[in-house]
């Protein structure tokens, strides 16, 4: 992790520095308006944390303080109590349910508690018969303990799954143990960053990650990146100085969790683990709410809407019963029968199941799923925000354009650049490669030679590397360049002078000069300049090319590209002999009157795939909203570039520059576009944000702070919108949470946005978010199929229930049968769809509308309860009539035999011809019936889970055998049947028989039938679009 | 406040159901316009009208596939049941001997079953079959002719005939009768052309003694072989099921006796252990004395 870090790398163009204070404040404020009294005392709390006087203090008065040596550290005992008093330098991971609790919660959910119920009953009426001795009591004993046994396995399975998933997420929080170098007993000692106590004495040097809140008491050139803390992108140096009465401003406080990019240092720690600034607000970050998935919500309304109807029936034919002078006992046990046929009892591990697949491919395609429910909400995102750097780009400087012979030429910004293709052939294009060459303090970290150059580490701030590698891929071995060019004397870039300078000798042994090379600010390297370099001459720098020069950088200026001039002089031999000292604090050498060479401009530029990524989310109607740390123009211009402000929409500022007129007048309803700076929306009301987010179809949010991404997300979801939020500082973290997907930077985020957010980005790659999205329209369209496929046998279940109370036939289908089906043959296929393809793209329609498009909608109920359930119980009736019959007991004889039938103490019973019958040759018969009922729903599944591979278009055009997993299923399930039929046929708990061969055709031209009528209703629907038909047939 | 604000919502949730349940504005009903109503009622009904013609269409097929006479599979009654008459709820003959009222509902569900058997219906209806050997009446031009039955004069079974003013089938005086019935199974030729018969014992041999003897009427239980085939109700109108009385001449009273009763016939199993009353029957009689 830490070596990854090292090379992020971000814009600095502007300073950001004046935000941060007021910024922290509104995050203050923010909270304290927000949670009420209880999260405004927590924040109280951070601020009194920041009331920290330790930059103030002397380090003798730190030393005293903390009772601690800056030469010698603490002694190892002194470090032990502390350690004892105040625990480890680390976060508290945010509170996990308790693993019981997890547990029991899939116990009770869902339909458990209705299964539970009918386990309840069950065992009651076992109770009452075994009381009343009746023999057959023990079946309703085992039935209940088959019910406790279904909702405990479920509820194994579906925790398991969970715990699976959030497993995957448990091994990023693993990561290796930071180790830091402390002084202790006088002693230089690595110890892993846990360990550290207030009072130590550590060091830090380039690369690593401060490991506490650190008072600085020693630096040299220390640069820190407090972006994850405060989300500002340049570097900040550190000193040993008091500067700021704010302890978040001064420059000798170091934060736990940001990193040292350059330099060295050495502090006293301050603050350890959860007391740090980072866990005050990795603290609050936990009190912002999780809200329910949008999955979660559909599947909760398709259980309310199944256990309402369950137990309205149930509840309805209970009444029918005991008016038709049922006993109590047989009606509770009819209710037992009615819930368990109602209840899609293996439903909602196959939801889970799909959803895990569906994040199994995600994770493939780089976005890794902590909770399986945001696969789905991914998938109903009408709006993203994204962050720019690394996310949109590609998370480095690049050179993008140069000027040199007064034209602009246009670089290779793509990610594997390894040639540049402009026009090198001018002498003033060697002069400039040499002065970008040597005129930089970059490196390459050493044993990189086999990478691809710009995968390379580099030792060096970001435009620095960007020099570099631009150099490395069009000159070769930049390194032995700059050996050959031995460098004699340098002055580093400080803000006051605004450029670096180097004096090197020439790799021509012939000539002696030395070599002045500069590089700055433009206007500042071109106020120094005498002449300028034209195809290889000097020519005296008129006005008119000084205006050609300002053309130039105003051009590239405007595109937000970070723009640096580069101008050299060749030192006459006369006064600068071989054995020349330069000074470089008197300037005993000339730093004007230089000749202008070029400039270039570099920018982090996007990720090639991220323009069509962005294309996509528009056709696919999600809003994509930038949000960023930068400057408007840079801002603007990644924009612009990756699509996200079209080409031909305009800002109001840009209708106001066109039209001539002040940005007052124009009228905003004509602006899709809107670039709006995080010190406007600071001063913002919510209804203006609102009007903002509502009116501009195309907004980018620049200069704003992490904190402001929270206000960004709340303005968003005020609108209606399922947010997705990108991120990857601890400050980011509240936004995450709070937006309903939160998605956390693989590479370059830190743990807590990881903690907080709901789906990892493994590749940082916005086109990643895109493949998501598509992943997770599917799976809602496949869950829809499932549940669809799966609701339609319940009918066929409750039917042979319904018409057995009400006309008195014997039993058509056993309880225990039905578990069968719902747990046997009907999962293996309703996995199954959730493979198959898209109907058509999926990415061409608007994102699916939380209150409108429901999972479970009446469409789908209806026509899978009313229609396929109900042809297919046609069917399974007329299988189950054919083997009563075919046996001797004609469809006449068998209404109202109810209770002679079940009657134990007759047993000479008779059929249709006269014969007559034990009550065990009636019950072994009544089982063949139960199977024969059973392989006809499965064969009528067969059709059903066909014709629920697609919504609309016709199976043909989905292609039968595409989705090979379909065919799976159906071999499962035809399988599964046989094996139950003639293998387990003879164990007669399970009320299974063997079964003669042709009643298993009995149900085929029902299924066909089937088939065939959902192939009409989806013409008709193709044909007459928005008809009455489509209107209540597509579901 | 909170209240106020549970009320609003409370009461719009019920202004939601009733702008459901009717809505003036779209006149919706149940969020429905009555046209809308309309067509769907109409969709459902001819479209379950379908399904219901279908269901009927294919049952009536399947029906006529069916053989009226003789089912197309039997072989789930391949050992035919046993029962007995009266028979009582649980097959639990208890009675007191001394107390008329509980056994005369045995009497009377006796009389009641041996009402064909009387001797003036059997001649008038039935033929007088050779015995010993089946009965059958092979179809030789015409299917499915109807086909005679065998006589079974209720006098063959002695005293427990329950004929003449006092028959009471021994109930009265404590030696109870109890009929033994095969069941029906068309085409069922039992014993392999050997004699077949009913034996029946106390279930436990130890307990015999206390049963006493048993007494069998026709003598030793047997049932003629003519009495088989059985051809089904079409064909064999007037068939009279054989039966076998076993009367307990000496019970020991006040005590529970468990009575098993076999058909004892050639190639017969009359051991199923889930079928208690394949081939077999086993009841409780219980004579009851002050």
């Amino acid at each position: 992790m830490v070596k990854k870090r090292s090379d992020v790398y971000s814009v600095e163009i502007y300073g950001t520095k004046d935000l941060h204070k007021t910024e922290i404040e509104d995050e203050e404020e923010k909270h304290k308006e927000q949670k009420g009294n209880k999260k405004k005392k927590k924040a109280e709390d951070l601020k009194k944390e920041l009331d920290l006087d330790d930059h103030r203090l002397s380090p003798s008065e730190l030393e005293m303080k903390y009772g601690t040596s800056i030469d010698k550290g603490l002694s190892s005992a002194r470090a032990a109590e502390i350690l004892a008093r105040d625990g480890p330098n680390a976060l508290t991971p945010p509170k996990a349910t308790p693993e019981i609790v997890k547990f029991l919660k899939q116990m009770i959910g869902g339909f458990s508690i209705l299964l539970w119920i009918g386990a309840g009953f069950s065992w009651i009426s076992f109770g009452i018969q075994l009381a009343q001795g009746v023999d057959s009591a023990f079946d309703n004993l085992y039935l209940g303990v088959v019910l406790a046994l279904v909702v405990i396995l479920t509820g194994i399975f579906a925790y398991y799954q969970e715990a699976k998933s959030t497993n995957i997420m448990a091994s990023f929080s693993k990561m290796i143990p930071q180790q830091a170098v402390v002084l202790r007993d006088a002693e230089k000692k690595e110890l892993p960053a846990d360990q550290l106590v207030v009072g130590d004495i550590v060091e830090i040097k380039g690369g690593d990650r401060i490991p506490a809140d650190i008072r600085l008491i020693f630096t040299q050139g220390c640069k820190v990146d407090n972006s994850s803390l405060t989300g500002e992108s340049e570097p900040q140096s550190r000193s040993c100085d008091f500067t700021h009465e704010n302890p978040l401003e001064t420059r000798n406080i170091a934060f736990y969790s940001t990193t040292c990019v350059e330099g060295t240092a050495t502090g006293i720690v301050i603050n350890t683990g959860d007391r740090t600034i980072i866990g005050r607000i990795a603290s609050l970050a936990s009190g912002v709410g999780n809200e329910k998935t949008p999955i979660a919500i559909e599947i909760e309304h398709f259980v309310y809407l199944v256990a309402g109807v369950a137990i309205s029936i149930g509840v309805l034919f209970f009444i029918i019963s005991v008016s038709m002078h049922y006993k109590i006992l047989d009606s509770i046990i009819f209710l037992i029968g009615i819930i368990v046929a109602n209840v899609p009892e293996g439903l909602l591990a196959t939801v889970t199941v799909s959803l895990s697949l569906t994040a199994k491919r995600m994770a493939k395609k780089n976005c890794l799923v902590k909770n399986l429910e945001a696969v789905e909400t991914l998938g109903s995102t009408s709006i993203i925000c994204s962050d720019k750097t690394g996310t949109l780009t590609q998370n480095r400087m690049t050179v993008a354009h140069l000027w040199f012979d007064n034209q602009i030429y246009s670089a290779d910004t793509s990610e594997d650049q390894t040639t540049q293709p402009f026009d090198q052939s001018s002498p003033s294009w060697t002069a400039l490669s040499k002065i970008v060459t040597l005129c930089n303090r970059a490196e390459f970290r050493p044993g990189q030679e086999n990478l691809p150059i710009m995968k390379r580490v580099v030792a060096g701030d970001a435009s620095e590397t960007a020099l570099l590698k631009f150099s490395e891929v069009i000159l070769g071995d930049v390194m032995s360049i700059r050996a050959q060019n031995k460098k004699v004397a340098e002055i580093p870039f400080n803000s006051t002078n605004k450029f670096q300078l180097s004096i090197h000798e020439t790799d021509d042994p012939q000539d002696k000069r030395f070599l002045l090379v500069m590089k700055g600010a433009p206007e500042r390297i071109l106020e120094r300049c005498s002449t300028i370099m034209i195809n290889g001459k000097e020519e005296p720098l008129d006005s008119e090319k000084a205006e050609a020069f300002q053309t130039a950088y105003m051009e590239l200026g405007g595109m937000g590209e970070r723009v640096l001039g580069f101008c050299h002089l060749y030192l006459p031999e006369k006064e600068f002999p071989e054995t020349f000292q330069f000074d470089t604090d008197s300037m005993n050498f000339p730093s004007s009157n230089l000749c202008f060479v070029g400039l270039l401009s570099m920018i982090d530029p996007p990720r090639s795939t991220v323009p069509d990524a962005v294309s996509k989310c528009r056709s696919a109607g999600i809003k994509v909203i930038m949000v960023t740390g930068d400057h408007p123009i840079t801002a603007k211009a990644i924009a612009k570039s990756v699509g996200i402000i079209s080409a031909t929409s305009e800002t109001v500022e840009d209708i106001a520059k066109r039209l001539n007129i002040p940005v007052e007048q124009v009228n905003r309803r004509e602006a899709t576009a809107a670039v709006v700076n995080g010190m406007e929306l600071k001063d913002m009301s919510s209804e203006q944000l609102d009007a903002i987010l509502r009116e501009h179809s195309e907004i980018v949010f620049a200069r704003t702070s992490p904190q402001q991404k929270l206000i960004i997300v709340e303005g968003c979801q005020r609108q209606g919108a399922v947010v997705a939020v990108t991120g990857d500082g601890v400050n980011d973290s509240p936004a995450l949470k709070k937006a309903d997907i939160g998605i956390a930077m693989g590479i370059a985020g830190s743990d807590a946005a990881k903690n907080a957010a709901d789906m990892v980005l493994l590749d940082d790659n916005f086109a990643s978010i895109v493949t998501g999205v598509e992943e997770g329209r599917l799976i809602f369209d496949n869950l829809k199929k499932t549940i669809a496929y799966t609701l339609t046998k319940n009918i066929a279940e409750l039917c042979p229930f319904l018409i057995y109370i009400i006309a008195s036939i014997p039993m058509p289908i056993g309880t225990i049968t039905i578990l069968f089906i719902d747990l046997g043959t009907d999962i293996i296929p309703s996995v199954a769809l959730a493979y198959e393809k898209a109907e058509s793209d999926i990415m061409n329609r608007r994102p699916r509308n939380k209150r409108r498009d429901r999972l479970v909608n009446q469409q789908l109920a209806v026509y899978s309860y009313l229609q396929i359930g109900i042809m297919q119980s046609v069917g399974a009736f007329v299988t189950y009539f054919t083997v009563y019959a075919e046996q001797g007991f004609l469809p006449s004889t068998l209404l109202g035999v109810r209770v002679n039938w079940e009657s134990n103490g007759i047993n000479d019973f008779e059929d249709s011809y006269g014969q007559q019958w034990t009550h065990y040759q009636r019950m072994y018969l009544q089982w063949t019936g139960y199977t024969a009922f059973f392989v006809s729903i499965t064969i009528q599944q067969v059709a059903d889970l066909i014709i629920r591979k697609t919504r609309r278009n016709s199976i043909f055009r989905q292609g039968l055998f595409r989705n090979k997993v379909i065919w799976v299923g159906i071999f499962s399930q035809i399988g599964i049947a046989l094996i139950l039929t003639y293998g387990l046929g003879h164990v007669t708990a399970l009320n299974f028989t063997p079964l003669r061969f042709q009643y298993w055709f009995v149900a085929v031209p029902f299924a066909i039938l089937i088939w065939v009528y959902d192939e009409i209703r989806k013409l008709l629907i193709r044909r007459h679009p928005g008809s009455w038909w489509d209107k209540n047939m597509y579901y | 406040m909170a209240r106020d604000k549970e009320k609003r919502i409370c009461g719009q949730v019920v202004a939601e159901w009733r702008a459901f349940l009717w809505d003036p504005r779209t006149r919706q009903f149940l969020g429905r316009t009555g046209s809308s109503w309309g067509l769907i009622l109409l969709f459902y009904l001819v479209f379950y009208g379908f399904l219901a013609g279908l269901f009927a269409l294919t049952m009536w097929v399947m029906l006529q596939s069916v053989n009226p006479h003789v089912p197309k599979y039997q072989y789930r009654l391949l050992t035919p049941g046993l029962m007995i008459r009266p028979c009582a709820e649980g097959l639990d003959v208890t009675f007191n001997v001394t107390q008329s009222h509980t056994w005369e509902q045995h009497v009377r569900a006796l009389h009641q079953f041996l009402e064909s058997y009387n001797d003036s219906v059997q001649a008038a209806r039935n033929a007088a079959c050779p015995a010993g050997r089946y009965n059958e009446q092979p179809d030789d031009a015409v299917p499915n002719y109807p086909k005679r039955a065998c006589r079974f004069e209720r006098s063959r079974l002695g005293p427990c005939a329950g004929l003449g003013p006092h028959g009471d089938y021994g109930y009265g005086s404590g030696r109870p009768c109890v009929l033994v019935k095969v069941n029906r199974v068309i085409n069922f030729f039992p014993g392999k052309n050997k004699s077949i018969n009913i034996v029946c014992a106390a279930k436990h041999e130890e307990d015999a003694a206390l049963l006493g003897p048993l007494n069998l009427f026709p003598p030793n239980g047997t049932i003629d072989l003519m009495y088989f085939p059985y051809y089904g109700k079409r064909v064999h109108v007037n068939y009279t099921q054989p039966v076998v009385a076993v009367q307990f001449s000496n019970a020991t009273a006040n005590v529970d006796h468990h009575v098993e009763c076999r058909l004892n016939a050639a190639g017969l199993r009359t051991d199923d252990e889930r079928d208690k009353f394949a081939g077999r029957v086993a009841f409780r009689l219980r004579i009851n004395r002050e």
